[in-house]
This record gives C-alpha cells, sequence and structure tokens, in this order.
C-alpha cells in the first residue's frame, strides 16, 4: 500500500511539471459544452420575453382596452408593454430595442364605434422570430374581435355612447342594452349552441418530461475531457520507458501490481479532477441537485481508472509510441463520435444509440446520464459498478502482463 | 556473495552466453571486462531477473534467482547502462521512490536518502530536477537509486559510459565506498584501466564465452613481462612468416606471432623495445615495410589482445 501510495504522488508530481495539457483537457470539454449549449440555446430552459412598445396617439378607453390585452394572462409573462411616443418608438425599435412598436392613431375609438376604416400601423423587429409574430397575431385577433363585437353589438353600443354625450344614461337605457344584448346572445344560441362542429380533444399518451437539451450533452462533453486525459496519460508508459525506470521496476522485487494500481489512481485523481470541474459547471448551469455529484463524481474517477487502464494495454501492445498513438486515436475519435460525445445518445437513431450504449465511453456516459437526470442520490446499479472495476481490474493486468513479457525490457 | 555456475542464455542460434561461471564474495570488486556485444550486459540482465536463463544457476545473497527470486532482487542493487531516473521528479524523490520499491519506509528511509544524497554529492541540489543536471550529476544520482536500499551485491553495467573525469573519478570513489562497506560488486566495462583500479577479480568475456579468468595480479602472470608490438603497413604473408621464424631461431625465442593480415601483424615477445632494430629489419629483407610502430607493455589491455587476437575496443 505505502508503495502503491508512493507510486501515485510520483506520478502526481511529475504530471504537475506539465500543467498545460491538464489545462487543456480541462478546457477542451468545457469551451465545446459552452458552444453547444449556445448553439442550442442553453439547457436552462428561460422563457423569451419582449418588448412591446405602444405610441396611442387616440388615448381613448378602446385603445386602451388594445394596449391593455397585451398584458394580461400568459401573455404579460412573455411581453412588457411600454407606452411611447412616436419618435421615442421609432427610434428604439430602428435600434432593435424592443420586439414591436405598435401606432395606434388619432381616431381609433371613434371609427371603431362608427365602423369606419382606420390603420394600425405595427412594426416589428426583423432580428427576432418569435415574439413579434405573437405580438402581430394578437394584434389581428383583438381587432377582429374588435370588429365582430361592433357588428354584433353596434346599436347598443351607439345608443350608450350617445347618451354618454349627453349625460342622458339612466335605468331604463341600462336596462333596454342589457335586454338587447340578451334577445341578440338568445337568438344566435339556437345558431351556435350546441356547435355544429364539435372538437374532441385527444389528451396524448402520458410521456417521461422531457429532458432540457444540456441534461443530454453533459455526460457526453464530460466524458469527451476523460477519454482525452485517460489516452494522454497513457502515453505516460513510453515515457517511463524511455526514462529506463520501467526496467529499474522490474528489477525490484514484486512491486509491479502496486506501481500499477498507484500510476491508475493517479490517472484517476487527474481525471476526476477534469471530469469534476465539468460537472461543477454543468450542476452550477442546469441547476441539478447538488446531492447527485458525490456518486458522479465517483463514478468519473473509477471508469476514468478503467479508460486509462485499457488506453496503457493498448499503448503497451503497440510496437513504438507512434504506433500506440495512432492506434489508440483512431479508436479515441469514432468512439466519442458513436458513444454520444458529439452529438448525444438520445439524439442518434435507435440502432446506433444501442450501439454506442455499447461502447466503454457510450456505457459510462449512458449511466452519468442516469445518474444526473434521476431523482435519487445513488441511482447508478450495483452491478454497473462492478462492472467498471472489472474492465479496470483486467486493463491493470493486461498492462502488468506486457510490462513482464517485455515492454518494460526494450 | 554472488555465483554464477553454467549460465547459457540463447536466442535462437544465437549464443549470446555461453556456459559462464564465476563467483564474487562479499567486500570486493568483481570485474566482467569485454568488447561491446560481448555478452556481458545479457549477463547481469540474468543474474538481476530481467531475462530468464536458458540454463545454468545464478545464486544472489545465497538466494536462487529463478526459486527465490524476490529474496535475490531484494539483495540486489542495479544501475543499468542507461540512466533510470525520473528526470521530471525532484533528486530526492527519485531516491524516496525507489527506496519504497525496495520495502524501505519511514524514518529509516528519511536517514538513508539524506546519507545517499550526501554520499553522491547531490545535497545541495536534491530539491531540482535531474534534467537540469549536468550528464556526471545524472550518472551520480542513477548510482543513488541503485545503492539506496542497502544491497547487498550491486551490479553496475557500465556505469562510466559517457561520463567525464571528474565524475567518472567521483564514480570511483562511491563503488570503493560500497566495497568498503562489504557490498559484493559486479562492474561491468570495456575499459581495462577501470578494471585495473578497481577490480580485486577479473573475468574476461568474448562472443559470450569467458576467456579467462582471476586476479589482475593473476591475469597479468599470464602474460608475464612479454610486450605487445602493433605493427601496421605491407607484410606479405609467407616471407612474413619465414621472417618472424628466423627471428625466432636466431635468438628472441619468446617471441610470438599473435596475429597476422597483409596490413598488420601482432607480435608478442620480452623487452620489446631493445628488439626493435633485429625486427625491422628482418621483416624488411623479407619484403615487408613498416609504416606504424605500437608498443605497449603488458596490462589487461594487452592480454585481452593476446587472447583474443584484437582491440579490447573494437
Amino acid at each position: 500500500m505505502d508503495f502503491t501510495l508512493s507510486s501515485m504522488k510520483k506520478d502526481l508530481l511529475r504530471w504537475m511539471q506539465d500543467p498545460t495539457g491538464i489545462l487543456l483537457w480541462i478546457v477542451l470539454p468545457l469551451m465545446i459544452g459552452g458552444m453547444t449549449a449556445l448553439l442550442f440555446g442553453g439547457g436552462g430552459g428561460v422563457k423569451p420575453h419582449g418588448v412591446l412598445l405602444i405610441a396611442d396617439q387616440d388615448d381613448s378607453l378602446i385603445s386602451g382596452l388594445v394596449a391593455g390585452a397585451f398584458s394580461q394572462g400568459e401573455l404579460g409573462e412573455l411581453i412588457s408593454v411600454e407606452k411611447v411616443s412616436v419618435d421615442a418608438g421609432t427610434e428604439r425599435i430602428n435600434n432593435g430595442e424592443a420586439s414591436g412598436f405598435l401606432i395606434i392613431p388619432s381616431g381609433f375609438g371613434a371609427a371603431f364605434f362608427e365602423s369606419t376604416p382606420v390603420t394600425l400601423t405595427l412594426r416589428t423587429n426583423p432580428a427576432q422570430t418569435i415574439l413579434p409574430g405573437i405580438i402581430t397575431d394578437v394584434t389581428e385577433i383583438l381587432l377582429d374581435a374588435g370588429f365582430y363585437a361592433e357588428q354584433l353589438f353596434g346599436p347598443e353600443i351607439r345608443a350608450v355612447r350617445t347618451a354618454d354625450k349627453k349625460g342622458a344614461v339612466d335605468e331604463v337605457l341600462v336596462s333596454s342594452v342589457a335586454v338587447a344584448v340578451q334577445q341578440k346572445i338568445d337568438s344566435a344560441a339556437t345558431r351556435i349552441f350546441p356547435p355544429a362542429l364539435d372538437v374532441v380533444i385527444v389528451e396524448p399518451p402520458p410521456t417521461e418530461p422531457a429532458v432540457p437539451l444540456g441534461f443530454l450533452f453533459l455526460p457526453g462533453v464530460i466524458l469527451m475531457g476523460m477519454m482525452f486525459a485517460a489516452n494522454g496519460l497513457a502515453g505516460d508508459y513510453w515515457t517511463e520507458r524511455e526514462l529506463g525506470a520501467l526496467r529499474r521496476i522490474v528489477f525490484a522485487p514484486s512491486r509491479l501490481m502496486p506501481f500499477l494500481v498507484g500510476k491508475a489512481l493517479a490517472a484517476g485523481l487527474v481525471i476526476a479532477t477534469i471530469g469534476g470541474l465539468t460537472l461543477f459547471v454543468g450542476f452550477l448551469y442546469l441547476g441539478i441537485a447538488w446531492h447527485k455529484l458525490p456518486a458522479s463524481l465517483l463514478w468519473v474517477a473509477v471508469s476514468g481508472i478503467a479508460l486509462f487502464a485499457w488506453f496503457g494495454a493498448l499503448q503497451m501492445s503497440s510496437s513504438s509510441r507512434r504506433a500506440g498513438n495512432l492506434v489508440t486515436s483512431m479508436l479515441l475519435f469514432p468512439l466519442l463520435m458513436i458513444g454520444g460525445s458529439f452529438f448525444p445518445l438520445a439524439s442518434l437513431p435507435n440502432w446506433m444509440a444501442a450501439f454506442g450504449r455499447r461502447t466503454p465511453n457510450g456505457f459510462i456516459a449512458d449511466q452519468l446520464s442516469s445518474q444526473i437526470t434521476t431523482a435519487g442520490a445513488w441511482s447508478i446499479g450495483a452491478q454497473n459498478w462492478l462492472i467498471v472495476l472489472a474492465v479496470a481490474a483486467s486493463g491493470l493486468l493486461v498492462c502488468a502482463w506486457r510490462l513482464q513479457s517485455g515492454f518494460a525490457r526494450s | 556473495m554472488l555465483v554464477v555456475e553454467n549460465l547459457i542464455k540463447q536466442y535462437g542460434d544465437l549464443m549470446a552466453v555461453d556456459n559462464i561461471s564465476f563467483e564474487a564474495s562479499q567486500g570486493t570488486v568483481f570485474g566482467l571486462l569485454g568488447p561491446n556485444g560481448a555478452g556481458k550486459s545479457t549477463a547481469i540482465n540474468c543474474i538481476s531477473g530481467l531475462l530468464k536463463a536458458t540454463s545454468g544457476r545464478i545464486r544472489v545473497a545465497g538466494f536462487d534467482v529463478q526459486k527465490e527470486g524476490k529474496k535475490a532482487r531484494k539483495s540486489l542493487g542495479v544501475v543499468p547502462q542507461e540512466l533510470a531516473l525520473y528526470e521530471d521528479l525532484p533528486a530526492i524523490d527519485n531516491l524516496r521512490f525507489w527506496g519504497k520499491a525496495y520495502g524501505m519506509r519511514g524514518a529509516e528511509l528519511q536517514s538513508r536518502v539524506q546519507d545517499v544524497l550526501a554520499h553522491i554529492g547531490l545535497g545541495d541540489r536534491a530539491g531540482d530536477l535531474p534534467k537540469t543536471f549536468s550528464g556526471g550529476m545524472k550518472r551520480r544520482l542513477n548510482f543513488g537509486c541503485g545503492i539506496v536500499h542497502r544491497p547487498a551485491v550491486m551490479l553496475l553495467d557500465e556505469p562510466t559510459v559517457g561520463v567525464d573525469p571528474q565524475s567518472r573519478e567521483r564514480l570511483f570513489e562511491m563503488v570503493e565506498a560500497e566495497r568498503n562497506n562489504g557490498t559484493c560488486v559486479l562492474y561491468t566495462t570495456h575499459y581495462m584501466e577501470e578494471a585495473e583500479r578497481l577490480c580485486d577479480s577479473v573475468a574476461i568475456i568474448d562472443h559470450g564465452k569467458l576467456i579467462s579468468q582471476g586476479t589482475v595480479a593473476e591475469l597479468r602472470a599470464q602474460l608475464g613481462a612479454r610486450d605487445v608490438l602493433q605493427l601496421s603497413g605491407e607484410f606479405p604473408q609467407a616471407s612474413t612468416e619465414l621472417a618472424v621464424k628466423n627471428l625466432v631461431e636466431s635468438g628472441l625465442s619468446d617471441l610470438e606471432m599473435i596475429s597476422q593480415e597483409e596490413t598488420s601483424i601482432t607480435l608478442t615477445l620480452t623487452s620489446g623495445s631493445q628488439h626493435l632494430p633485429a625486427i625491422f629489419s628482418t621483416l624488411s629483407d623479407a619484403g615487408g615495410k613498416v609504416s606504424e610502430t605500437n608498443l605497449r607493455s603488458p596490462n589487461l589491455e594487452t592480454l585481452f589482445l593476446l587472447l583474443t587476437g584484437k582491440e579490447l575496443r573494437e
């Protein structure tokens, strides 16, 4: 155990002499993850919000209703209404500071009541797509609704308006208007109710809540960093051979396995640090519950050891450092591609995703994905832990065999 | 302390080590001498357990290398021909690491590391990285890593290759100090002057075979007081052989021709410098032309020449 720790310390001290490589392994996945988040609009699910500028030149009851309609209900969560002058509104929409600019002209209310033509001007921001569309649709619906209300109840509205101008609104007028409105509704009801067309709303089958995109990308991005690090660190066997240290280790009595285990632990620590930083940023950005972090981190460390062990075995099975790097690089990039590091497994065709989950990194990423998306603090099954531990142990045994059978002696 | 019996190491048809036997005692330096490719390193690798011998028996500090490999290797300290250091790990951490590799720990290790650092003259550079060291300093640290666990038997495989004279002298002192501490040292080299300076006993090896063995004094006695005379030029074969025969018959009774080629001959004789005029005259009469003369007094190098007919550094 003492020599295992000594071997681990030795490698950590050596690798710290060259922090550039480790920094690259940290920065690379974070950079790719950041770019992915930007490309796909992030994973936090933030609702879009826009500003509608309204220049109300009419300043009537009806124009006030139009402006107020944008602030109601869920629409109000999407759009903030600001009343502005025509000049200020024009300047701000030209500068792209709002999603839309609506000009309600003077006389809009009167035209509404008198059923005379009137033009509202709506300018939208061409740099935006969703919010200006919503504003356009809502404005058209509002005007349509106003038109039909005026067509249906025009005489009653005009009677109230005339009486109001004369100051002669009394109980008789109100009751007669109310009766007339009720009669129109009753007569229309024979045609409206029951509706000739009936809509049956079919509820979609219950599905799992959609997982935000960032959750899907995070494990793949972490695995990318882990794979790069495991591959890079496994190349250290060649460095140690060139330094002659492996020969001396073989001279030493029965110290081969502690030496290899110490080296693997050092690699696991470095990979856990790299993966841990990415995990931390991911947890922070995606708002993942922190109680899932310890198991995630341990999974990254143990899996990192398994990856390092097998990259090491591949390096040591090659005839030269160059051949080793070639072999591992030829494996690395296809594995990253199919194992969900560039495209999440969930976004791949089913057959490809099934294949990807059977690759080493795909399996690790899939389990990590389960760990961060499901409720429990420890979601990865014992069987999967055992699989990874067995893979790590078998990789180290192959490394030991290669050291004994010639790699250290050459 | 170190016993090698009938050691054979074969690679296919190539006999790298051909049935060699020797024995080295506690507190002595045993030299294994021979030119490059003679089989010295192969023999060392078999002794250290790095290579498995084809046949033969090796015992280190009483332990059979094949049957009790772990105990045998614990008693061995190896200083390989090539540097075997972590150049990106401070010198003191190199020594600690190799000490722990041999089971040392705690206060014993710390104390030993300090002693070794002082012994190899790197006490003031303990915290520095070996990659910043000179070649000689690296060699000294390489040596230190081999002795940190106080081995009973040390294997030094051509430790002075590429070392400047000052560092070489320092290495000699360190080897002598180990011998004085009771360590049995097996020292391979192709520099005869190193063997003469350091070794109590010597075995000469060539083409995997042991061709001579004994103390330095015993080996010198094999030569007697005879010098080695090497002549370069043109030497017709038949007439040169006849000329040498005439010289022997005319009074140079101990004259002996070791090797003969058309462009060079090697002779051995007593008091060579006194007989040079007669030799030149006779060879000239036989149609020979001498363009270069090299007369050497007896030493291990001339013994090797005598035994193998070739220079040690060929």
